[in-house]
């Protein structure tokens, strides 16, 4: 039985269409990274498979339970911790977990337990008698997570839980939710914005864009169907077109592959075979045009191209834009794409 | 406790077996109700400058009213001791200040209340809890008052005990129809100032009352839209704990009217809510 499963969900909002007919299906003890810019759909769709937004169409079950018809057996059978930690400032954050955990139905040993529990295993214990108001965004995530742990859940579903927050909390978090995984063996849905968490944590990525899923598998599978290295070089503006020219003319000529050329903030990304030979024969071939270029680089292609071959537009160029579920003002292939550092 | 839901199952779903359960199960909704009850009171006690300035105002037109009209309605209008003639009306204006709907509409705001939703504990119980809380605050506001009352020399007409816990329960039952106006407020527009505002609905409800004068002194149009007003009954029901005629059974009867009709709006705003996420 798969531990959750979509399909063909569509919601609308009035006249928008964030989520247009998306189907997936995630294994048991799985962690599966949904990736895609602000606004493309992934938020919705997890407030569909957690029972809080019912979908205009399609379905959604969770370990074989109909979210829209089974939703309080759902609740008791997931953990959620959504992109804004939703804490009550006034409590502490022992007196939160106590709440929480008499709404999941535990009582006594087992919810003092559990409590002490989840407080260790995010590294909130020193902390955890004192007023949410006083703790750090970090923290609150933390708390947030251990609030959507304490039920021992066997699917986990996390908005985006790192957004924000700095490189140590996010290694914290990482850890934690691989900890999870060993010592439960719980299913994770992790949304996320950042490639390098769907790179380090997912058994398999689903990119979503425009509320459709263009792209599915384990992060090795999506980055062989670029099925190309990826050399970027940087280029001054003003020498663009003429290093464009000089690319173009290497590769009508063959002395460099065909392959496909895009612009970035920085100059140009070239996706060819064989990349570090072909590095040498772009360097020459700028050189003998007379273009002045900067660094150039030779890499495996990232989740980053794999969304670029997808979506035709960067995750960090989304990201800046902080565009909404139409992803307005994506340029397929604008000179201010910039490449993602991962 | 074993107001279970209806899709009600064991912990852990169809797993086979040996595999991984999760500790959730059904905690009922009596159980449900006490949780967000006690949460919501431990707002409420956290916050004690709330509750006192809550209080200013009741107490500011007890005292104004009684100054500037008590030797007039006592010698002139014969209306016996005006203190206790008014000290109904402060108990049932704090009563209707409160504003059940703004703490539910701060969790709305900062993502708590999904947190809530996302539990497996009956929905209704988020609601039934803050307005639970909300009576815990009204309670406490009448006891205050009464006991002010009692130092300035007000007195039941019948024991103290039967005309307090009388005069309590009137003022809770009227007490949880305005909450219940806050809270539906709160969950129709997710707005903490909208919420706020409904507070406005307090005046033409109270002061288009006997709340000055008896009504047999009152004439016109005036006396016509009190009569119609069944906040009038509420009023004249509270003072007859203190000897003031009135029928008592009526005032219930038009304080649980007014409640159920705007805990109707509130159950009606709460499953819009929950309908649209």
């Amino acid at each position: 039985m798969s531990a959750i499963q979509a399909s063909d969900l569509v919601h609308r909002f009035g006249e928008v269409e964030a989520v247009r007919g998306v189907s997936l299906e995630v294994a048991e003890t799985e962690i599966y990274g949904f990736l895609g810019p602000n606004g493309a759909g992934k938020s919705t769709i997890v407030r569909i498979l957690t029972t809080l937004l019912q979908p205009t169409s399609g379905s959604g079950s969770v370990l074989g339970h109909d979210v829209t018809r089974e939703a309080t057996t759902v609740r008791r059978l997931i953990g959620v911790a959504l992109q804004e930690a939703g804490l009550d400032p006034k409590q502490t954050g022992r007196e939160l977990l106590t709440l929480q955990g008499k709404l999941y139905g535990l009582k006594g040993r087992v919810l003092t337990a559990q409590v002490a529990e989840v407080t260790e295993l995010v590294g909130l214990t020193d902390a955890i008698d004192r007023r949410i108001q006083t703790f750090s965004g970090g923290m609150k995530r933390r708390l947030d997570l251990a609030s959507a742990l304490l039920h021992r859940p066997r699917v986990l579903f996390l908005d985006e839980p790192t957004t924000g927050l700095d490189p140590l909390s996010r290694a914290l978090i990482w850890d934690r939710l691989r900890e999870l995984r060993e010592r439960f063996g719980a299913t994770i849905f992790l949304t996320t914005q950042y490639l390098e968490e769907a790179d380090e944590l997912a058994d398999r990525v689903a990119i979503i864009d425009h509320g459709r899923i263009v792209r599915q598998g384990t992060p090795a599978e999506l980055k062989a169907e670029v099925g190309a290295d990826v050399i970027d070089v940087a280029i001054e503006e003003r020498e663009t077109g003429a290093a464009r020219s000089a690319i173009q003319q290497l590769q009508s000529s063959g002395e460099l592959p065909a392959g496909e050329l895009r612009g970035t903030q920085a100059g140009y990304t070239l996706f060819v075979p064989n990349g570090p030979q072909n590095i040498a024969v772009l360097i020459r071939g700028l050189d003998r045009a007379g273009v002045r270029f900067g660094a150039v680089s030779v890499s495996r292609p990232t989740l980053d191209d794999v969304f670029l071959a997808a979506t035709g537009g960067r995750m960090a160029a989304a990201d800046q834009d902080g565009q909404g579920e139409e992803g307005q003002g994506r340029d397929p292939e604008p000179a201010g794409t910039g490449r993602r550092a991962s | 406790m074993s107001a279970a839901s209806p899709d009600a199952g064991p912990a852990g779903g169809r797993a086979p077996a040996g595999e991984p359960q999760t500790l959730a199960a059904p905690a009922g909704l009596v159980s449900d109700v006490l949780a967000i009850t006690g949460r919501a009171i431990r707002g409420i006690l956290r916050e004690p400058e709330l509750f006192i300035f809550a209080l200013i105002i009741p107490v500011f037109f007890f005292v104004v009213q009684i100054g500037a009209l008590a030797d007039v309605a006592e010698q002139q209008l014969r209306i016996p001791n005006y203190a206790a003639f008014q000290l109904p009306i402060s108990i049932l204006f704090a009563a209707a200040s409160t504003s059940g709907g703004n703490a539910l509409v701060l969790d709305i705001a900062n993502g708590y209340w999904d947190k809530l939703s996302l539990t497996p504990a009956h929905r209704s119980s988020l609601v039934v809890g803050n307005l639970f809380g909300e009576m815990f605050a009204v309670l406490g506001y009448s006891l205050v008052l009464l006991l002010f009352g009692f130092a300035i020399g007000v007195r039941f007409a019948s024991s103290p005990l039967v005309g307090s816990v009388g005069l309590l329960a009137l003022t809770l039952l009227f007490g949880i129809g305005f909450a219940s106006v806050s809270i539906a407020v709160a969950l129709a527009t997710g707005s903490v100032r909208a919420t706020q505002s409904t507070f406005i609905i307090f005046f033409p409800l109270l002061f288009l009352t006997p709340s000055a004068l008896p009504r047999e002194l009152m004439t016109g149009w005036f006396e016509t839209a009190v009569s119609l007003n069944p906040m009038t009954y509420v009023v004249e029901a509270a003072r007859s704990f203190l000897g003031y005629g009135g029928g008592v059974l009526r005032g219930f009867l038009a304080a649980a009217l007014f409640s159920a009709l705007t805990f109707g709006l509130t159950a009606l705003a709460f499953r819009r809510r929950v309908r649209m996420g």
